[in-house]
């Protein structure tokens, strides 16, 4: 049976060698996680920022690090806590005796990847300062506008708002996150390899040998390649019906918004591309739904009392619904 | 102590009383006094009293009820039709005017939800949720056991519409492993969850491949040429004759 029949249209070589470089460097430290490392690449060639959530001690901050460290980019890494303030994060004008003018100073926002530590733990005065320069790359101080240099990204780690001394985000700022990944438990077999790795001191010489593997042009190259892959009109069709779908169904308070929708369709281009494909399929949208969509609705409250996810509402609704075929 | 402090209480309340007779007893009397004015009594002019007696204001005839109409009647006599129907059914007085209320306002809520249900407004004012909005979306209601395939796709090749021809392949490949139970047909399910039904290797490698081929063409939209499509529409063929 011949199987190869049609040649690719789009050059993705150096894009998939990218890709596996990245996927090399995160999985050599990081046990597991195959899908949580999927992710952070599809999510860094999508443009978008990323919220890392799981209990304490499952390599959130590890691998945002990582994913920082394997770009040669500018990193600069905030600490929130509940007593921070924006002008801590944005930055701000300090008087200049010599000149007699205020001089602005930024603030630790203005880098590359800047990763967000626990940020949950702010209250959401700190929250509402992201809001610009995650959405418009921007950021306004005294009338003056301080545009971010490409490639921005937010990688943030919180806990599960059930935990203590955690705040929940507020909707705008969730939604200005491309992907929510949910960070689970290694399996036993996981867990004793990362004991391994530990007792054999691995670790830490991974973690120093870590070398940037991705220049900021080649980022540049391969989310212009991304933006141009071919979506098939009943694909675009389907996304939208996915995201509609949240804002008609009963069981859900707040459904996606159409920024849901365009993440949904930027991100399933970048698992095209990393799959090797130069078009969108029914598969790449189902498998970012998810990580799009789950932070963004919001349940009615006797659902959640029932004990339904966000993620399993998800799930029922991709199922409802006819893949175009 | 008691004492003394029961003669102070004593001492306090007789001056109390005391104090009342005296001021009580300094009132000076009331006088009456007779009104020894002189009293004019006005006439009325006899010709303006009649002239407003012809006024429709004091023509109090009109105020007397009119005999009942036709439909008061009817209407009183369904109030004590149902008055006496209810009093029957459960043995007790009701009060007939709270049960017109109540009749009333059923009607009147029948009414609105009628008008609401003709002119096709949903009732998001009453539940919080808008009703479901059908979305252009035109998948829907194809079902694979009903199409005739042969017939779609000679037209299809015949009008050199091969990309569709060519879906109509993958389609015809599904009813046939759903037919031979090796797949569950289900419009919601992805072809990679159809490929994983699939116990078989060799076939699931066939139909991977068919599979692939499906994906470039439909969802790609790679050009097909006739060429192209023989290539492919051999393949299916294959699979379907020998594999199926």
């Amino acid at each position: 049976m011949e199987a190869e029949i049609f040649n690719q249209r789009t050059d993705l070589t150096a894009l998939n060698a990218a890709v596996a470089e990245i996927r090399q460097t995160l999985g050599n430290i990081i046990v597991g996680q195959q899908e949580t490392i999927n992710f952070l690449i599809a999510g860094l060639l999508a443009d978008g920022h990323m919220l890392l959530e799981g209990v304490p001690g499952v390599a959130k901050t590890l691998s945002a690090k990582l994913l920082a460290k394997s770009i040669a980019a500018s990193f600069s890494r905030i600490q929130f806590t509940p007593d921070l303030m924006p002008s801590d994060v944005l930055g701000t004008s300090v008087f200049d005796p010599r000149t007699a003018a205020f001089e602005y100073r930024k603030g630790p926002v203005f880098g590359h990847i800047i990763l967000i530590d626990e940020i949950n733990r702010a209250p959401a005065k700190t929250q509402s300062a992201l809001f610009e320069v995650m959405e418009e790359r921007q950021v306004t101080v005294d009338g003056h506008t301080y545009l971010m240099e490409e490639p921005f990204m937010v990688l943030a780690t919180q806990n599960p708002i059930e935990h203590e001394g955690t705040y929940r985000l507020p909707e705008a700022q969730l939604d200005r996150f491309l992907f929510k990944i949910e960070i689970k438990y290694p399996s036993l077999e996981e867990e004793i390899m990362i004991l391994t790795n530990q007792h054999q001191q691995k670790l830490d010489n991974e973690l120093k040998e870590v070398k940037a593997v991705l220049s900021i042009e080649q980022i540049k190259t391969c989310r212009t390649i991304i933006k141009a892959l071919h979506v098939e009109p009943k694909l675009i069709a389907y996304a939208a019906k996915i995201v509609h779908e949240t804002r008609n169904n009963k069981s859900v308070y707040l459904g996606a918004s159409p920024r849901a929708s365009l993440a949904i369709i930027n991100s399933s281009k970048a698992i095209a591309a990393m799959e090797g494909r130069d078009f969108v399929t029914p598969e790449d949208i189902i498998k970012v739904a998810t990580p799009v969509l789950a932070h963004r609705i919001m349940l009615t409250p006797d659902k959640e009392m029932e004990g339904l996810t966000t993620s399993d509402m998800i799930k029922q609704i991709i199922q409802k619904i006819e893949i175009p075929r | 102590m008691n004492r003394i402090f029961a003669f102070i209480i004593f001492a306090m309340l007789t001056m109390t009383c005391m104090s009342g007779t005296v001021f009580s007893a300094s009132v000076p009397e009331k006088v009456l006094k007779y009104d020894t004015g002189k009293v004019s009594v006005r006439k009325f002019d006899a010709e303006q009293l009649k002239n407003y007696s012809t006024e429709r204001a004091f023509i109090y005839q009109d105020n007397l009820p009119e005999s009942e109409s036709w439909w008061s009647r009817s209407w009183s006599r369904f109030w004590r039709w149902f008055r006496e129907g209810l009093q029957s059914a459960f043995k007790q007085k009701y009060s007939g005017t709270i049960l017109q209320y109540i009749v009333i306002g059923l009607f009147v809520g029948i009414v609105i939800f009628a008008i609401f249900k003709i002119i096709g407004l949903d009732f998001k004012l009453f539940s919080g949720k808008s009703a479901p909005v059908a979305v252009p979306y035109s998948e829907a209601a194809e079902n694979i056991h009903e199409i005739n395939f042969n017939d779609e796709l000679s037209t299809a090749i015949l009008a050199g519409n091969y990309r569709l021809a060519v879906r109509l392949c993958y389609l015809s490949t599904l009813k046939r492993l759903s037919d031979k139970n090796m797949i569950s047909w289900q419009p919601e399910k992805t072809n990679q969850a159809y490929l994983m039904e699939i116990t078989d290797v060799e076939k699931r490698k066939s139909f991977q491949t068919l599979t692939q081929q499906f994906e470039y063409i439909w969802y790609g939209e790679f050009i097909i040429d006739q060429e192209r499509f023989n290539l492919v529409k051999k393949n299916f063929d294959v699979f379907n004759g020998r594999e199926l």
